[in-house]
């Protein structure tokens, strides 16, 4: 039962990711990503239901409260925020169009796949599946920041790669020692808060988001 | 004792935060390096009386041997001579008009941060804590880098910020598989603890060690300024501040190149041969010495082109230690502390001509060593000294490294080694010495050289390389040799 919902929330938060790499509009994104998030925070709160029951520990509903409360509730509203007070709004955003990109996403999943195929004990059930959906959430965040233009584009991009990091680690190893955990999310957060400030000064001083702008440095 | 360490930066912050005052936020700078200078020195003295300093408190989290004290003493030693150096620079700074004066605050504070997240990464014993102590390395010092907050800081900032996390949120990628690799073998508190890896190495999981290797090596090589990972270097060393500069070649670079460092250990003895990571490490070295060689042919922004020797020497220390042989570790262990103290030197001598001069470009530079005597001097013999000329000390590590190539039958390797670095040199003297000849364009320059306790920072530094270029002083050498032992095992 367990095995099942996990594995079919694995799936869907890859399926995110690539509805994510679908988005045109930078409040889409956003709310993508909180999907992306809830889902993450849902498949936390099993295994923590989960490992409470056989073993008693409850890192992982610690770990589920502060998914939601981090990253579902507050810097979703910390992006809209700074994307309100952006005014440059034009919407286009990608350099290939949409059809291209979800097909060299497919690509992506499958080369994470046989990247991984190689490791003896992944094999094992399920396990290995959910593992190679999220490391290929890892690449398609990291190619949904190559192709967009805009500030804010290139920090949720980032903030999937997190997701996909996390998830990884969640599944495939009953995640780390909760210190470590912790320590991830409070670098996290301050990351998210430093790209948000630039992002601020980055409009202020070139009058636009666009990332394309910043070409200045060279050799 | 050791505790102090990551304490006491975290109680300067605090402090700067409420003290009016700029004078006091000197001192108080200048006492916490040499305090934490202090601390090192008996810390050092500890491991070389007992192998590491540990502490049961706290979930055993606080580990030190000799290879983490090696970089942990070049980290303050740097700290040290930089906060010295920032007094001057940054009051000069605000006197020119280019900073506000309720700027230093901010600045000592991201100072002191960036410093306490350099101890704590090497520090730790947990692998997953070292990877959070790094990534928290670039948090912050991206508004160090941005510090002038015109547009080219805010370029410069924000590559810095979105490549090495990404980079370094790869390297996470690296430690879960690395996590993965002992699941059946370790267990509870003894997950991700380096000590324990090591210990267990034989029993890993080879597969996913292999793949975690080169996630690790990928990630940690974007902070450590591997080519092709290397593009957010030039930027951020450019424009940051120049004591920041100092401080980023001299001493992040080397934690980053700390963490490969650890990595390879744990591999290779699981491996029971360096043939994997050594390709690897070599490919990318080579690289790195490659392509900085040639941006150093073509440059023409003097702080860039410093920011392009580090990526060069970075490259040097991963073949050294993709090559693997004692004596290569060694030199690449001694390269770490010349190429650090020699850098930040520089970096420190370029604070000096740009407050004078008012510019980065080499072309509209002439006549230092008139303008500046000191400083000047300095920055010529340091340039002489980064590029491996003797008798100074990058010359004794850099030698050992090409022997240990040679003894170690990579010939084919060790030719292009040579010309690289040939390469190298002749880019720096071109580029570079027609600066401190000649007479300077604005008449109106004064000649002297201002900073005065700055000043005497760089000549310090510049004995110490000239006088370990000839000989090593037995306890480094102790240490050195402790630290080997520890990586090849």
């Amino acid at each position: 039962m367990f095995d099942f919902l996990l594995e079919t929330l694995s799936v869907l938060i890859l399926l995110s990711a690539f509805a994510l790499m679908a988005n045109k509009r930078i409040s889409s994104y956003i709310r993508t990503f909180r999907i992306q998030s809830i889902s993450i925070a849902l498949a936390a709160g099993i295994m923590g239901i989960q490992s409470s029951q056989a073993e008693g520990r409850f890192d992982f509903l610690i770990v589920c409260l502060l998914i939601v409360a981090l990253k579902v509730v507050y810097i979703p509203h910390l992006l809209h925020k700074t994307y309100a007070n952006v005014k440059y709004k034009v919407e286009k955003d990608f350099i290939l169009n949409i059809p291209i990109m979800i097909i060299i996403c497919c690509g992506l999943v499958l080369f994470s796949y046989f990247a991984l195929a190689s490791i003896e004990g992944l094999g094992q059930g399920l396990l290995n599946l959910q593992f190679v959906n999220s490391v290929s959430v890892i690449w398609i965040g990291l190619f949904f920041m190559i192709s967009r233009k805009k500030a804010i584009g290139q920090i949720i991009g980032f903030l999937v790669i997190e997701n996909g990091l996390y998830i990884a680690a969640m599944l495939s190893t009953n995640g780390m020692p909760l210190v470590v955990d912790l320590g991830i999310f409070l670098d996290m957060l301050t990351a998210v808060m430093i790209m948000g400030l630039m992002v601020f000064r980055i409009n202020d001083k070139f009058d636009s988001i666009d990332i394309d702008k910043l070409n200045h440095l060279k050799g | 004792m050791g505790l102090l360490l990551q304490i006491i930066p975290v109680i300067t912050v605090a402090l700067l935060f409420v003290i009016k005052k700029n004078r006091i936020m000197h001192i108080i700078s200048l006492s916490t390096s040499s305090l934490l200078l202090i601390i090192a020195a008996y810390l050092t003295g500890q491991v070389i009386l007992y192998g590491t300093v540990e502490y049961s408190s706290l979930g055993r989290f606080f580990y030190i041997d000799a290879l983490s004290i090696i970089i942990l003493d070049i980290v303050l030693l740097i700290a040290f001579m930089v906060s010295i150096y920032s007094v001057g620079y940054m009051e000069e700074e605000i006197r020119l008009g280019k900073l506000a004066k309720r700027r230093l605050r901010i600045y000592y504070i991201l100072m002191h941060s960036f410093l306490f997240t350099m101890i704590l990464a090497l520090t730790v014993r947990n692998m997953g804590l070292m990877w959070i102590a790094i990534e928290a390395t670039t948090l912050a010092s991206a508004f160090l880098v941005g510090f002038y907050s015109d547009k080219n800081a805010l370029e410069a900032a924000w590559k810095y910020v979105i490549i090495c996390s990404v980079g370094i949120a790869i390297a996470l990628l690296g430690i879960t598989l690395l996590n993965f690799s002992s699941l059946n073998i370790l267990e509870g508190r003894l997950l991700l603890d380096w000590t324990a890896l090591y210990e267990h190495a034989e029993f890993l999981q080879n597969s996913s060690l292999r793949l975690a290797f080169i996630f690790i090596l990928v990630g940690f090589g974007t902070k450590a300024g591997l080519a092709p990972m290397h593009t957010w270097l030039p930027d951020a060393h450019s424009q940051a501040p120049s004591p920041i500069s100092a401080l980023l070649s001299g001493v992040l670079l080397n934690s980053a190149m700390y963490g490969i460092i650890r990595t390879v250990a744990i591999v290779n003895r699981n491996e029971g041969s360096s043939v994997y990571t050594g390709r690897l490490l070599i490919a990318l070295g080579i690289l790195s010495i490659a392509t900085a060689a040639i941006f150093i042919l073509t440059q023409k922004d003097y702080k860039r082109l410093l920011a392009y020797s580090s990526i060069e020497h970075m490259g040097i220390i991963a073949v050294a230690i993709g090559i693997f042989s004692p004596l290569s570790v060694f030199g690449a262990l001694l390269h770490m502390i010349n190429h650090s103290l020699t850098k930040s030197m520089l970096f420190l001598s370029t604070g000096n001509i740009l407050q004078k001069y008012k510019t980065k470009e080499i072309a509209k530079i002439k006549g230092v060593l008139k303008s500046l005597p000191v400083s000047g001097t300095v920055f010529l013999l340091g340039l002489f000294a980064i590029a491996g000329t003797p008798p100074f000390s990058i010359f004794a590590s850099e030698l050992s490294i090409m022997i240990s190539i040679f003894q170690e039958k990579f010939f084919g390797l060790g030719v292009i080694f040579i010309l690289l670095i040939a390469i190298v040199f002749a880019g720096i003297a071109l580029n570079l010495f027609k600066m401190f000849y000649g007479e300077a364009q604005d008449k109106n320059l004064q000649p002297g050289d201002g900073n005065m306790p700055g000043t005497v920072c760089l000549v310090v530094l510049l004995l110490v390389i000239a006088i370990t270029g000839i000989f090593i002083p037995e306890g480094v050498k102790e240490l050195i040799i402790r630290a080997q032992n520890i990586i090849i095992g």
